[in-house]
């Protein structure tokens, strides 16, 4: 996965902010939204990124898997990151 | 500009951050690098022509652009006058395009030729906006003074033909908005990226030609069927984007809702927006720093808010756009 070209992050002290310049749009996350962000940064795939928060939050397995796949398609869809195994 | 928001919260909390003022720093500059233009648009909003008498110099340029990177601002929009006539131009857009910012520029595109297109190419630019205000010479020569229909869509094909994401503006008027369905299908011909348009704000030269440029209801009812017709059938391969708010209806949303981004004049200058006259800052005397943060303090200052509300129900007052008025911010 990697950012899609013309998309830019930037660290804000609610979370991040992704702006889409060549659509022009804003979209914020929280701070999880954040980790998962800069997880992609660093090359991670799904699987490892999943591993990686449900052990930091001490959470299901299953729930966060859910949850970041519903964010990384979301991120997908919006033209922000590509290369996202289907 | 459209916001919306993307959620990640496992506990579902609501999402903070949405508000201009929650931003470390703007998203967005909308930079109008000089005042000297080589056309003269019976509807231009900057009522541009000749230069200012104390445009920022070239130290001060580059103070500026520094600051824009050391604040990590994401997106720059670079416009005039005729930006293509400032001499620091070029040097300007490398300079942002190193530090991996989003770019765009807005120009008449009669400066524009292969050599010029090929090195916009190499500077990777998110868009370069070419102003063409009708499809035929007979039109848009009248909207834009000593203008030349056919260089301009040289210039479209020059960008298109180097690899630049290249897009075309349409100001609407009385006189030209029959042409708009036509334009659009010549645009899509170009192999333009998009096609933007709105109504034409009541701003600067355009509120003193009135009369003669602003259509009538009837006529923008038509436009917008239109543009939803032609954006169906150009989906997927050409986007067309309308905003089908007039300037009135802008004001009420900012006042409400501000945008997370600054707008700088060739004097430095930061003005609140484009249709009204408050500076909330001046790059010889703030940092970009201070400034955003003045910013933020301006629209919620009494007399804006007073302002803001009186344009509201009298457009006559957008008159006073280009007679700044300085705010005093404490
Ligand atoms: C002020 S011009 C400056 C850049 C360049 N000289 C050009 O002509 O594109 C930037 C854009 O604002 C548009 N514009 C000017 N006056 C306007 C008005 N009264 N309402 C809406 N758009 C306007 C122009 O047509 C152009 O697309």
């Amino acid at each position: 996965m990697e950012f899609e070209k013309n998309v830019k992050i930037r660290r804000e002290k609610f979370g991040t902010v992704i702006f889409q310049t060549l659509c022009e749009k804003v979209f914020v996350t929280n701070q999880t939204g954040s980790a998962i962000l800069q997880m992609i940064e660093e090359e991670k795939d799904l699987d490892n990124i999943v591993a990686e928060l449900a052990q930091n939050f001490e959470s299901d397995f299953e729930i966060v898997a859910k949850d970041v796949t519903e964010f990384i398609m979301e991120l997908k869809e919006n033209q922000i990151i590509r290369g996202v195994a289907e | 500009m459209i916001e919306n928001e993307l959620r990640y919260s496992p506990q579902n909390k609501p999402l903070a951050g949405y508000d201009f003022t929650s931003y470390n720093a703007p998203l967005f500059i909308a930079w109008q690098l000089n005042s000297a233009c080589n056309l003269d648009c019976l509807h231009c909003c900057e009522e541009a022509g000749e230069p200012l008498p104390n445009e920022l110099t070239k130290e001060e340029i580059d103070t500026f652009c520094q600051e824009i990177v050391q604040l990590q601002i994401p997106y720059v929009a670079i416009s005039g006058g005729e930006p293509l006539l400032h001499p620091d131009f070029f040097a300007i857009c490398e300079f942002f395009r190193s530090h991996g910012i989003s770019l765009k520029a807005e120009t008449n595109g009669h400066l524009i030729d292969r050599q010029v297109a090929k090195q916009m190419a190499k500077l990777g630019f998110r868009s370069i906006q070419i102003s063409v205000d009708g499809a035929t010479a007979q039109t848009f020569e009248k909207m834009r003074g000593h203008g030349n229909l056919q260089k301009t869509l040289q210039a479209c094909q020059y960008l298109t033909e180097a690899g630049v994401n290249t897009e075309i503006v349409f100001v609407p008027t009385k006189f030209n908005i029959h042409e708009t369905s036509r334009l659009i299908d010549m645009a899509y011909q170009m192999g333009i990226y998009g096609f933007y348009t709105g109504k034409i704000m009541q701003v600067g030269r355009a509120a003193q030609n009135w009369e003669i440029l602003c259509p009538s209801p009837q006529d923008y009812q038509k436009f917008f069927v239109t543009l939803e017709e032609k954006a169906a059938l150009y989906d997927g391969q050409m986007k067309i984007y309308y905003y089908p708010y007039d300037v009135i209806e802008e004001l009420k949303y900012r006042l409400e809702s501000p945008a997370a981004s600054l707008l700088i004049i060739p004097n430095g200058k930061a003005k609140l927006i484009g249709p009204l006259p408050f500076v909330c800052g001046d790059l010889r005397q703030h940092s970009l720093a201070e400034i955003w943060s003045r910013y933020q303090k301006a629209w919620r200052h009494p007399e804006v808010v007073t302002f803001t509300n009186n344009v509201i129900t009298n457009n006559d007052l957008l008159k006073e756009a280009n007679h700044w008025r300085e705010l005093s911010l404490a």
